[in-house]
């Protein structure tokens, strides 16, 4: 129980420190944005009421003669409240609608092939840390090669690949707008024609890391007493591969996640652009674009809740698949 | 005359497990003393208490409770400054306790250098070179300049050995150091230390798990049982004649081949409820309670392991 | 492994005096410097990462003193490559060869800026925090990890969004991408200075007073070296990656030419569309291959860092072996001369497994003879003691003998039989993979020296045990095999109810009582035990070896018992044999041995333990002119 209280505690300070950190920032930059973006509003003819100018005041900071601790404590009473803001470039949603938008696409694409990248990367590190020694050891170096091509070219070449020449897919978009919104067989089908080479993109730049975090752990657990043992008891290789050897050698992988899931999110956003994804990153340009202060920060936080909860669970995980961080110390 | 005094050393380790944190009493009102060209073993199992004993005279540890008191030859007492001067320490781990990325001569001159022990670069080139013959490792220039991979645990122990008595220490701490090493050099190590011993007139700590050599090795020996002193005397009388149950126990465990076939048919015996409080003193041939000192705890006492 | 050379016994009293500084006698070697000992070994990978990495870097400083105005516009428009433009130009006539050559030159100024000032930081943070301890360390880690989770590239878009254009400077650039970038290297730098600060030598440095800065920067610090090398690299590559997100997005430091701005610009004036390979394709591709060279030297690096995932080289050039199943041992002339193993062995009993002139040679670059000539025979619930110290080969023989072996050892000559209580003789070194498999555990089962790791810590001690049965004995019900895994507990006199433990839940006497109970679960007729009670105290020891002896008593297995300690040798086994260098060279029953020991080696190792009860032995605190400093000498 430990284990779970001290890892949801740890979670609560990081939520906290990026709460914090989205209060601060605009107040450390140059300039005053709440009349920038009051201005962009105006044109929108937005008619700006003054518990309008209040919110945005308090989430972006301006000398309100409110003492700081006063306009923190407000600005996170509206935070837990769901209250973000107005939208200036998609006038006049609100900042949590927009986001509710676009923030299932992001999750759906980035959430599976994060997944399937993880999955293909373990398994393949698995057997290639295994067979060590093999031809297989000349696939390490390639998957460098992967792993050092930024995200939005290797989208780019697979656009000009297989969209503009081969045209097997979509040049951009996350699905057929000639077609209504909706949970039917034929839009899910287009969205996951869509999503596919987006996917691919995030997958194949992402792949090589895990593969070879697992294939280092394979080849280390392999000198372990226990692998020997398991090979005196006479069990069968499949087994010794899969039961000793990966189960103990997956544990950096997943307790590692944290950092990995940082590097995927921040690929995927770029990626977005590049085929003009209907998700959040899109829209994180788009606000970055129009000064749109209110989205930008909307979306940070929103990213940042998503990445620690996606890592919550992970850790969740791990003290599940570690019997060792069940045990009080 | 003394060299150290160890007075009702307490240590206790603070163990947290979930929102309650208790103590764990490793040390309980220990209390010895180290003369001059004498031997106290330390003798006990993992868990007793005697590393941790040894780490606190060389101040890697503060004590929760009790004295250490370093004394020079005049009799005064050595101050805080000196008392690295005045207390070394053998580590267990000859494989670990030489940095592997600086040389021989790093490792001795450094502490030479440290006690202002050198005048220049040849004084301490010449000092360096003495040490290592004094542990027999030559030619020593040849030694020297090499790094600890490339000597063997021996040789690297030997090392150990010499950066103790860099400072011109008059006590040195010994713990286990030469439970890592090959049986076979085991004794040719031990007797250097002894010969080291008699020619600066050391005071050592030896502190092992090894009865053997404890009782051929030292004057004195002291036997630990989680976190007490349970039997003292001289190393004879204790092992010979022991009269704690825990002491008679570790004998009867240590591999005797002129009993071959019949001790290992026999029980390994369990210690005696009423040993669980008090120590025996071979010196005044009596029992005495731990006084200030807790009970050791009967549910934990006996180790003889198989229905825990 | 230098004590595995060849040492006749009659050479040991005249080598005494000598022996202990034999190795020193050679010219003095000075050894590789602290610095050297710490570069990477020449590797096909290290060098093209090497020439990868430089290539580019020299592209980057002469580049672009050798090309054109990268900006000058021309009226030509989108060019394929050509003689003159060798990368063509872009939508604007510009040449794109010259715009690279001033975009990899920003970029890699900008990865090494980030690069060192993330390292600067990582370092300050992690090996501060990780020496110091204590609330220090608690709030740096706490830092550091917060940093960690919360996603780095939206927090830079976000700071990036706030400032202005024309306000985002170079350096702003490199500092945001430096603060969010140093986190993840400060948690592998606390980790590793958290485990050099428990070393021995670190203690040592405090005994002999050194201050506390000195520790870190000279005893610490060089051993963090590689590490933080390995850190740096990524850090460089990470960097680059970061700022040519960043500029694509079109949010990167104003009026600077890096790779990203390439393919922003690239990808705004439809160079996709065009199909202009020329002018996005070589961007991207300078990113990959700099962070490809830079990824093949951390390879390198990560080698010294854990010498375990260096690959051992293939000196027999048999071809990748995979580690489970060592090739079949060519059966030489002299092993089919070897007369046929006696149905008994000497003291009468039947013989269970005879080792006729074994030889295991490890096929380095320097061969190693680990097992020279070895013949053994073992009687059925005999317990045959192995004595030798570290190195001698006894653990390399009893591996070979269920060829569990792994490369670059091999046996090279000698016949393994096992004579099976069905009757029936067969040769270990001839069975095919699926046949040894079914050996292995049915008839012989092992038992070895670290209980700790000789179990699996992530699964129950109950999965462990049934592995064995549901592999070897897939008929037995669900309830049978539990009923066997609880007898077998009961035999080794531990709690049935602790199947469902974990072994960390286990004391070390318990876990080793485990493993012994483990490798009764089939019944098997020989038992190899490799050091078996070594970790344990004393008490404990005995305990577990009382129930070896019962259990063999009841059970009628045969042990092989491996060990340094003599002394337990004497006492438990019926016969011993003395192993030194990879020879057996004294091989007689127990007591023979103890009172008339034949060979000096042996009367060595035996006045090595000083009698507990008997008399001060003479070698003992009257000086060192004894002989038993002997093979001290070489460094292992």
């Amino acid at each position: 129980m430990r284990y779970y209280a001290r890892k949801l505690g740890f979670y609560l300070v990081a939520l906290w420190a990026a709460l914090t950190l989205n209060f601060f920032i605009p107040r450390m930059m140059p300039g005053n944005p709440v009349d920038t973006l009051l201005a962009k509003l105006q044109q929108r003819g937005g008619s700006v009421g003054p518990d309008v100018r209040e919110s945005y005041e308090l989430m972006l900071g301006t000398d309100t003669g409110d003492a700081l601790w006063n306009q923190y404590f407000s600005y996170l009473g509206n935070m837990f409240r769901g209250d973000l803001g107005v939208s200036v470039s998609v006038f006049p949603e609100e900042v949590t609608t927009v986001i509710s938008q676009s923030l299932p696409w992001t999750i759906v694409l980035v959430g599976i092939a994060t997944f399937l990248s993880f999955l293909v990367g373990v398994v393949l590190g698995m057997v290639v840390g295994w067979k060590r020694g093999t031809w297989l050891d000349s696939l390490i170096p390639a998957t460098t090669v992967l792993s050092a091509v930024p995200y939005f070219w290797l989208a780019l070449i697979f656009v000009m690949i297989f969209s503009t020449s081969l045209a097997w897919f979509p040049l951009n978009g996350g699905y057929d707008v000639a077609l209504a919104t909706g949970w039917n067989w034929e839009f899910i089908n287009s969205a996951i024609y869509h999503g596919f080479l987006p996917a691919l993109t995030i997958v194949v730049s992402s792949v090589g890391g895990w593969l070879l975090g697992m294939r280092n752990m394979m080849v280390s657990t392999m000198s372990e007493d226990y692998i020997l043992t398991a090979q005196a008891k006479g069990l069968r290789n499949r087994r010794i591969m899969t039961r000793y050897a990966a189960r103990n050698a997956v544990l950096p992988s997943v307790a590692g996640f944290a950092i990995s899931l940082g590097f995927v999110v921040s690929g995927s956003i770029i990626t977005e652009q590049v085929f003009s994804y209907p998700g959040i990153g899109g829209k994180l340009l788009q606000a970055v674009e129009n000064s749109d202060y209110a989205l930008m920060q909307g979306i940070f936080l929103i990213i940042t809740v998503a990445v620690l909860a996606a890592n919550l669970v992970v850790d969740l995980l791990y003290g599940f698949i570690d019997p060792r961080t069940r045990v009080e110390n | 005359m003394t060299a150290l005094e160890v007075r009702d050393l307490v240590k206790d380790y603070p163990i947290r497990s979930g929102l309650r944190s208790s103590r764990l009493r490793a040390v309980d009102h220990v209390s010895f003393t180290l003369t001059p060209g004498r031997t106290v073993a330390l003798v006990g199992e993992s868990g007793s208490g005697k590393s941790t004993v040894a780490k606190m005279i060389a101040r890697l540890e503060k004590p929760t409770g009790g004295a250490i008191v370093a004394t020079k030859d005049d009799g005064r007492p050595v101050g805080d400054r000196e008392y690295r001067d005045h207390v070394q320490m053998v580590f267990q781990d000859p494989f670990a306790s030489l940095n592997p990325f600086h040389t021989i001569e790093h490792h001795l001159a450094r502490p030479l250098r440290l006690h202002g022990r050198t005048k220049g670069r040849t004084d301490t080139r010449r000092q360096v070179e003495q040490l290592l013959e004094r542990v027999n490792l030559t030619p020593a220039h040849a030694i020297a300049p090499r790094r600890p991979h490339e000597l063997s645990g021996g040789q690297r122990q030997r090392v150990a050995i010499a950066r103790a008595l860099a400072p011109g220490a008059q006590v040195v701490v010994a713990d286990e150091p030469v439970s890592m090493l090959d049986v076979s050099i085991r004794l040719g190590v031990l007797n250097l230390l002894a010969r080291l011993q008699r020619e600066d007139r050391l005071a050592v700590l030896y502190i092992t798990h090894d009865l053997a050599t404890a009782r051929h090795f030292s004057d004195e020996i002291l036997v630990m049982y989680r976190g007490h002193v349970v039997e003292r005397g001289p190393a004879d009388d204790v092992i010979l004649t022991p009269q704690h149950s825990y002491t008679k126990l570790l004998a009867a465990a240590a591999p005797n081949p002129e009993e071959r076939g019949r001790s290992l048919a026999e029980g390994v015996g369990a210690i005696d409820e009423a040993d669980l409080t008090r120590m025996f003193d071979h010196h005044t041939k009596s029992w005495h309670p731990f006084e200030k000192a807790a009970p050791i705890a009967a549910a934990l006492a006996n180790p003889a392991g198989g229905k825990q | 492994m230098t004590n595995l050379s060849p040492l006749t016994g009659s050479a040991d009293e005249s080598a005494a005096a000598a022996a202990p500084v034999k190795s020193a006698s050679a010219p003095p070697s000075r050894g590789r410097s602290g610095m050297r000992a710490l570069l990477p070994s020449w590797s096909p990978k290290l060098v093209i990462g090497l020439v990868l990495v430089l290539g580019i870097t020299l592209f980057a400083i002469i580049g672009p003193w050798l090309v054109g105005d990268p900006d000058a516009i021309d009226s030509i428009g989108m060019t394929e490559p050509s003689g003159e433009y060798w990368l063509g130009t872009t939508q604007t006539g510009q040449d794109v060869f010259a715009q690279l050559a001033h975009a990899v030159r920003g970029s890699l100024l900008v990865g090494l800026v980030v690069g060192i000032l993330a390292t600067i930081l990582s370092a300050l943070f992690g090996i501060i925090g990780g020496y110091v301890g204590g609330a220090v360390d608690e709030g740096f880690s706490l830092l550091s990890n917060v940093m960690l989770v919360i996603p780095g590239l939206p927090l830079v878009i976000v700071i990036a969004g706030f400032v202005p254009p024309q306000d985002r400077g170079w350096w702003t650039v490199a500092l945001v991408l430096a603060i969010t970038g140093w986190a993840a290297a400060a948690r592998v730098l606390r980790a590793q200075t958290l485990s050099l600060r428990n070393r021995d030598y670190v203690a040592a440095a405090r005994v002999a007073g050194e201050k506390r800065w000195r520790i870190v920067s000279v005893e610490i610090l060089p051993n963090l070296l590689p590490l933080l090398a390995s850190q740096f690299v990524f850090a460089v590559i990470a960097a680059i990656l970061a700022e040519a997100g960043l500029s694509f997005l079109g949010l990167g430091a104003a009026n600077s030419h890096t790779l990203g701005t390439m393919l922003y610009y690239a990808q705004n004036g439809f160079a996709l569309q065009y199909e202009a390979w020329w002018w996005f394709g070589p961007p991207g591709l300078m990113i990959a291959l700099f962070g490809c060279g830079l990824s093949l030297i951390n390879f390198s690096i990560d080698e010294i860092i854990n010498p375990k995932l260096r690959v051992p080289k293939p000196v027999a050039a048999k071809g990748g072996t995979p580690p489970p199943v060592a090739p079949p041992a060519p059966v030489t002339g002299a092993a089919a001369q070897a007369p046929p193993a006696p149905a008994r062995a000497a003291d009468g009993r039947d013989v269970v497994l005879s080792v006729r002139d074994l030889n295991v040679i490890y096929q380095t670059e320097n061969p190693v003879h680990a097992v020279k000539d070895v013949s053994i025979t073992l009687g059925r619930g005999e317990i045959l003691g192995l004595a030798g110290e570290s190195g001698c080969g006894k653990t390399t023989l009893a591996y070979a003998v269920n060829r569990l072996h792994r490369p670059p050892a091999e046996v090279a000559s000698g016949s393994v039989i096992f004579h099976d209580r069905d009757g029936g003789d067969i040769d270990l070194l001839a069975l095919d993979a699926e046949e040894l498999r079914q050996f292995r555990w049915a008839k012989l089962s092992m038992v070895f020296q670290g209980a700790m790791n000789s179990l699996n810590p992530v699964i129950s001690i109950h999965e462990q045990l049934d592995d064995v049965l549901t592999t070897h004995k897939p008929d037995m019900s669900k309830q049978a095999r539990r009923e066997r895994c609880e007898e077998v507990l009961r035999l080794v006199r531990v709690d049935p109810t602790r199947l469902d433990s974990f072994p960390h839940e286990l004391s070390g006497g318990m876990r080793q009582r485990v493993m012994i109970a483990m490798a009764m679960l089939l019944d098997p007729q020989v038992m190899i035990m490799d050091e078996p009670t070594t970790a344990l105290d004393v008490v404990v020891q005995r305990g577990i070896l009382r129930e070896i002896i019962r259990l063999r008593d009841e059970l009628g297995f045969a042990v092989v018992f491996i060990t340094h300690d003599l002394p337990m040798l004497l006492e438990l086994s019926d016969r011993i044999a003395v192993m030194r260098a990879g020879e057996v060279v004294e091989y007689a029953p127990a007591e023979q041995i103890y009172e008339r020991p034949e060979h000096p080696y042996t009367r060595q190792l035996l006045g090595s333990f000083p009698s507990l009860t008997g008399e001060r032995g003479a070698f003992i605190r009257t000086g060192e002119s004894s002989p038993l400093t002997k093979n001290e000498g070489a460094p292992r």
